[in-house]
């Protein structure tokens, strides 16, 4: 009775997951069973689902138990027991990339795949190419080639999927049964086809002629498959944008002539590869969209939801097209489908004109809680996309978007609610106070932390700047009382940006700040002792260095650093100097990837570029690298030799990096270097030659040059060209013919070092108090310009910024529109550490006008700006 | 599980289930062997080199044998050792016309012999000299005194020199075989 009653209770309890707390050593244990000399085959099926879905969950094998469980599983091999059979296979796939000399299994399976029974064949070739390695091909090819034009679609089927997955690591070996696919591709099977233009397709991928070729011969023989013809129309789209062909190719020709295809998948396709092509003309767009404004209207909800989804993604960039389908749309929009419905409103809104925003805002409101988060976030772009378009709606988008905050959704959604008011804010003043205080309402109640703490950056930054910057205040030490230690620490900052912004708000802080050093956790602790000092100190320039300007190092940088001075056992003082600094990320890096930004940065190039550069013995002298260039093409494209330059700059080193590739099979080049005609003042330090380049391979070889004492000189042009010795040398092989080379060389462009390949960009938090802090410390030079070229005030600014390489401060890249006066603030740092801020005043008229004013740390740096602008 | 299998096993007649392991260097015949068990039916008619292993099945007189028949290809035979474990008993095969490659047999078989899983059981092994048809072959007798055979006191052992391809011998080698592991299994239960 007790026993009756605690299996019900289990069952109750399960709720459906029989494997909920399965765990490792138990279940390898359970596998035992498996080494028994009669098979039981219920009890084993048991025990290898159990070992199936734990794999499944995630959970990682030691290569011993993994070989272990193996082994013990190929002995189920002598049970002819089908559905264990089915489970073998699929063990093997799963342990195959776990457990040692799997091959074992070769011949079980060679058996199984060329026996009578149709239920283990497909199967057993999946399992045998998991286990199969590029050395192994042969031993099985006469297989597979049979199983590939088998009559059974499922054999068939299975033989040219893994064939396909071969390609990855044997491409060469699977390439030899492009015949038997050649075969099945004229099958009558729907899926055989489909799979065998797949595998033809993998084959031939890196060839575009031969790829051509495969889709001029298939579109002739009009294929049984929609599968196939959808694909057979991806590879022909690709074609047309590689070969930047026209509507009088014969590809296109195809696609078109699918609009009539009885198919409506294929349909679709057609029309889906028409519109995405970079280069449709207006006749072929509206012939294709007419075609997704038919499916808008169709009875299957799936034909619907193609239709529209593919008219959304395409609204942008092609708006008069996709504006032709409004009345469609229209009608979309109280489809019971909520996926189709919500791109059907997004889709208007990303066309529409401001007047109907407001009701299209209104229709979202009713069915946004029954979306999926996915499709919200679809929603959420379409209000940024919108609130830059019409910044005078901010208020009823921001309304809307604090709305969507106050709903359940997961942190993805979220954060891009968030990302959007910051992109609002940032881009209109005018909403700004809005937007914090939708922020500040958020964060009440906001169970992401990493969120949670970018909102308090964001306060932190921004707040202080409001007309009524207290009120800001109480939101934030509310969350010191009722969060995480992150939470609280990142709180702790915000307020003392107060407290350093806000001269009036300061004793409150301070009170704030004493009480925060009582908290339990280190890091909220130490932080606060730390502004508490620092504010105590009533000196703006010790706020502007060590509160409001956050630390803009590197971090894999700095990590380096900080261990290469531990390894010293602190012999010479730590200096941050010799950190190399590394910009904010910039707000364009920020909107494109809003996910990226909450996860830890990635090393930058620069910390790429250290790591290989501090190895090579000659440059160690250096000293720390101060930046590295984009990299600059010193040959033209499909020549020879291919020579691409990066340019790294040190305190008083230029070092110029080479990237050679050699595009002749039949030569072997060595000794490879570059001969650089220097600019004057400059000097020839060190010539690090590339020892060999082998055909198709690239190397890389150095110049290590000092920069002139005169700082002005520094930007210059300097003429380059490649030597090296040539060994002739068999194509087939790649080894060379003869001992002795020949020399040779080979002219580069010229290569220009510039004003930008010194400098580093530096935020600013509070520029203007810089400047201020700058102003008879630093040196000054100033200059007026004339920029002919320029047409508005917003080309003048990106130019500036491009050519200068500093960083605008407070926005003010962002020209507001209608406005013929503006001033871009700037901030960077020269090579050596030399602090350098800019101003420029910029006036339209005929051309821009700008007055440049330069504040360094160093009257050199001052001149050689506003000489290299002029 | 069919109706005669279900009445034969509530009968208690069910056939006893043992396995063995077919070992021996690459082309001694190990494959042409077990096949040769087979009923005519299932016999295949072209053996190509084993990769790994692979499992058969065949009867002797009331014991229903699962063969491990293994590769002997250098590169597997340490794999071997993987299925020495829970076997009723081992076929050696060896390729007595091979003279030069005697010494690695017999390497092989002592590295067997030690085997934990093995040296502990008293588990009986069957030696087919195989291709007894071949000109050079040797005769059993040579064949046991060049393995050391002799020294082999713990365990049952037996060998029959067959021609797989006629099957002349092989009877004779899997009776013994039978019988052994019959007389084992009655002693154990
Ligand atoms: N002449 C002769 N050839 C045999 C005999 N047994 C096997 N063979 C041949 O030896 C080769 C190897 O046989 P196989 O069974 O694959 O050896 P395995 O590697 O031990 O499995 C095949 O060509 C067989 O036809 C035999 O008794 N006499
Ligand atoms: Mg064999």
């Amino acid at each position: 009775m007790s026993a009756f009653k605690r299996d019900k209770k289990e069952e109750e309890d399960g709720g459906g997951l029989p494997f909920q707390n399965i765990e490792k050593s138990a279940v390898l244990q359970e596998a035992r069973i498996f080494n028994e000399a009669s098979v039981n085959p219920r009890k084993s099926t048991a025990v290898l689902t159990k070992l199936l879905y734990m794999l499944n969950q995630g959970e990682r094998l030691s290569p011993k138990e993994a070989t272990d469980v193996f082994f013990a599983m190929t002995k189920l091999f002598q049970s002819r027991d089908l559905v264990l059979r089915r489970l073998v296979y699929m063990g093997i796939k799963e342990l195959s990339t776990m457990a040692e000399d799997v091959i074992i299994v070769t011949s079980s399976l060679t058996k199984d795949m060329t026996g009578k029974e149709d239920m283990y064949r497909a199967g057993a070739i999946r399992a045998l190419c998991s286990i199969t390695e590029a050395g192994m091909l042969p031993s099985i090819e006469r297989y597979m080639k049979q199983a590939i034009v088998d009559r059974s679609p499922a054999v068939s089927s299975a033989a040219l999927i893994s064939a396909m997955h071969m390609t990855w690591f044997a491409a060469e070996g699977v390439k030899r049964w492009v015949n038997e696919a050649q075969e099945a591709v004229l099958s009558d099977n729907i899926m055989v086809q489909y799979h065998a233009l797949g595998l033809l397709y993998r084959i031939r991928r890196a060839d575009r002629l031969a790829v051509s070729k495969l889709v001029a011969r298939l579109t002739r023989l009009s294929l049984k498959s929609p599968y196939a013809v959808c694909m057979l129309i991806r590879i022909a789209a690709q074609l047309i944008e590689e070969e930047g062909a026209d509507s009088g190719s014969p590809h296109f020709q195809y696609i078109e002539a699918c609009f009539r295809h009885k198919s409506e998948m294929v349909v679709y396709e057609a029309a889906r590869a028409v519109v995405n092509l970079e280069r449709t003309t207006s006749r072929e767009l509206a012939q294709a969209v007419s075609v997704l404004q038919l499916f808008c209207g169709a009875p299957k909800a799936t034909l619907r939801f193609a239709a529209v989804r593919t008219l959304n993604q395409v609204a942008i960039a092609h708006p008069a097209a996709v504006t032709a389908c409004n009345l469609d749309l229209e009608n979309l929009i109280t489809d019971s489908n909520r996926s189709i419905a919500t791109l059907a409103i997004t889709t208007l809104l990303k066309t529409g004109a401001e007047s109907s925003v407001d009701r299209l805002m209104k229709q979202i409101a009713t069915f946004v809680s029954e979306i999926s988060d996915e499709f919200k976030v679809v929603v959420v772009q379409a209000i940024r996309a919108l609130a830059l378009k019409f910044p005078r709606k901010h208020s009823s988008l921001m309304n809307f978007l604090s709305a969507m905050l106050r709903d359940e959704g997961g942190l993805e959604y979220k954060a891009s609610i968030a990302d959007t008011i910051i992109t609002i804010i940032e881009d209109n003043p005018e909403a700004k106070e809005t937007g914090l205080a939708h922020l500040c309402e958020f964060i009440e109640d906001c169970e992401h932390t990493s969120l949670a703490v970018r909102i308090l950056n964001l306060l932190g930054k921004e707040g202080p700047r409001t007309k009524q910057p207290s009120r800001y205040i109480r939101f934030i030490y509310n969350r010191v009382l009722l969060e995480c230690p992150s939470i609280r620490a990142a709180a702790v900052s915000a307020m003392a940006q107060f407290g350093a912004s806000c001269p009036d708000l300061l004793p409150n802080i301070q009170v704030l700040l004493a009480r925060c050093q009582m908290d339990s956790d280190d890091e909220v602790r130490d932080r606060a002792t730390y502004y508490s000092h620092i504010l105590a100190r009533q000196d703006t320039s010790l706020y502007n260095r060590y509160i409001l300007d956050t630390l803009q190092v590197s971090i894999a940088g700095l990590e380096r650093a900080l261990r290469e001075y531990l390894d010293g056992e602190g012999a010479r003082p730590f200096d941050m100097l010799a950190v190399p600094v590394a910009p904010p990320p910039q707000a364009a890096e920020l909107d494109a990837k809003p996910r990226a930004a909450l996860a830890k940065p990635p090393p930058t190039r620069e910390d790429n570029f250290a790591e290989r550069l501090s190895a090579l013995p000659e440059l160690q002298a250096l000293g720390p690298l101060f930046s590295s260039s984009e990299p600059v093409e010193l040959t033209e494209s499909e020549t020879e030799y291919v020579v691409r330059c990066v340019k790294h700059s040190y305190a008083r080193h230029l070092v110029l990096q080479f990237d050679c590739l050699n595009t002749l099979n039949d030569q072997l080049l060595e000794d490879v270097r570059v001969q650089v005609e220097p600019g004057e003042g400059y000097s020839v330090a060190a010539v690090l030659p590339c020892p060999s380049l082998p055909y198709n391979e690239s190397g890389s070889a150095y110049v290590v040059l000092q920069f002139p004492e005169d700082l002005p000189s520094s930007v210059a042009t300097f003429g380059a060209l490649l030597k090296f010795v040539v060994k002739d040398c068999d194509p087939a092989t790649g080894l060379p013919d003869v001992e002795e080379g020949y020399n040779d060389e080979y002219m580069l462009e010229d290569l220009e070092v510039t004003l930008g390949d010194q400098i580093r960009k530096l935020g600013k938090a509070n520029w203007g108090a810089a400047w201020e802090e700058a102003e008879g410390l630093f040196s000054e030079m100033e200059d007026t310009y004339a920029l002919t070229s320029m047409t508005s005030l917003e080309e003048a600014v990106t130019n500036i910024v491009k050519f200068l390489g500093l960083l605008p401060a407070e926005r003010s890249d962002k020209v507001p529109k209608g406005k013929t006066t503006h001033t871009l603030l700037l901030a960077g740092v020269f090579r050596g550490g030399v602090d350098v801020l800019v101003r420029a005043k910029l006036a339209l008229a005929d051309g821009v006008t700008m007055q440049l004013t330069v504040r360094s740390q160093d009257e050199g740096v001052a001149e050689l700006i506003t000489s290299a602008v002029g | 599980m069919g109706l005669f299998q279900r009445l034969a096993n509530f009968l208690g007649v069910r056939k006893k289930d043992v396995n063995v392991l077919v070992v021996g260097l690459n082309n001694s015949g190990k494959t042409t062997v077990v096949n040769s068990f087979k009923s005519e039916d299932d016999r295949i008619t072209d053996i190509v080199p084993t990769v790994g292993f692979n499992v058969e099945r065949f009867q002797n007189q009331n014991l229903a044998f699962t063969a491990f028949d293994m590769s002997g290809h250098g590169r597997y035979r340490d794999l071997w050792e993987h299925y020495y474990k829970n076997c009723h008993g081992i076929i050696f095969v060896i390729d007595s016309s091979d003279r030069l490659r005697l010494v690695v047999v017999k390497e092989e078989l002592d590295l067997m012999l030690q085997h934990p899983d093995i040296c502990q059981k008293k588990l009986p092994i069957l030696f087919f000299a195989n291709k007894m048809d071949c000109k050079e072959a040797l005769s059993s007798v040579k064949i046991a005194a060049a393995l050391g055979l002799d020294k082999i006191m713990d365990k049952p052992w037996h060998i029959s020199a067959s021609n797989a391809l006629s099957g002349e011998g092989l009877q004779e080698g899997v009776e013994w075989l039978t019988q052994q592991i019959r007389e084992m299994l009655s002693v154990k239960s």
